[in-house]
């Protein structure tokens, strides 16, 4: 019992503070929406270079923080996935295969909002119709998938009885 | 092992999910404006702000009022608001 109790490190410092930053950053985008000034643009360009950081990050970083130790094929996603539904998956020290699409997910998703966040500040696209309709249905489509995301930490902890929003704060993880 | 964070988590989905698009009006700016068939069209608008030089992109209606996305006679992205029965313009929260 305490050999299987025992923590080992697993989300870097970087992860973490990036993780907590687009968090933070994009809950106040979504509430300085449709307020004056320029609050929501600088918001909107944090969550950009958080993106790129944990972008790089993912390619230099510590072992759970690389996209080569997350990133898996469809097929052992799908597999993954039929485990879950089944009720017998394996528990992953670092992302499991269903979250890594996630992080992908989610981190492409912050990017479409703020491109297109971005073209909305242009000459050329200001007051564009189009433009801010998309901006809005990307951020409404953002929102649902950090909802299921959610879901998914939930769900993940309960499974294997952890805490992982507490572990993505002080970056331990139960060993086995 | 405690499962008091998890559980704020799942609050923080449902509140999440919880589709945020209820209110139309922003606050920027409110127009005591009177029913909407007593105003001018927004044509009306468009046409005078484009003798004046703008480059009006999209109006919308927010807070009885008229909300103009547009490039003014100097070539600056503004959002302005301007009353829908005076057409005079009305001034938003501080930039």
């Amino acid at each position: 019992m305490s050999q299987s109790r025992h923590m080992i490190p697993v989300w870097d410092a970087a992860v973490r503070v990036l993780h907590w930053t687009l968090v933070l950053s994009v809950a106040a985008a979504w509430l300085t929406r449709h307020s004056p000034g320029s609050w929501h643009e600088w918001l909107g360009y944090t969550t950009l270079a958080v993106v790129a950081a944990r972008t790089i990050w993912g390619f230099i970083g510590s072992r759970y923080a690389r996209f080569a130790d997350f990133v898996r094929s469809v097929s052992v996603t799908g597999t993954y996935a039929r485990d879950v539904l089944s009720a017998r998956e394996a528990r992953f020290v670092g992302h499991n295969p269903l979250g890594g699409w996630m992080v992908l997910l989610l981190l492409t998703m912050v990017v479409l909002v703020g491109a297109t966040g971005w073209l909305y500040t242009t000459d050329r696209f200001w007051g564009v119709e189009w433009v801010e309709e998309l901006h809005e249905a990307l951020s409404n489509i953002l929102f649902g998938f950090v909802a299921l995301h959610i879901l998914g930490v939930v769900f993940t902890s309960i499974r294997h009885r952890e805490n992982l929003p507490a572990s993505m704060l002080h970056g331990r993880k139960r060993e086995s | 092992m405690t499962y008091r964070l998890p559980a704020a988590a799942l609050i923080a989905a449902a509140i999440i999910a919880i589709p945020a698009q209820v209110a139309s009006a922003t606050g920027l700016a409110t127009c005591d404006s009177g029913p909407p068939d007593k105003w001018q069209p927004q044509a009306t608008l468009t046409a005078k702000l484009k003798k004046e030089g703008w480059d009006v992109r999209n109006v919308k209606v927010d807070g009885g009022c008229y909300e103009v996305y547009a490039l003014d006679a100097k070539g600056e992205r503004v959002e302005a608001y301007f009353h829908p029965v005076t057409l005079e313009r009305v001034e938003i929260a501080a930039e």
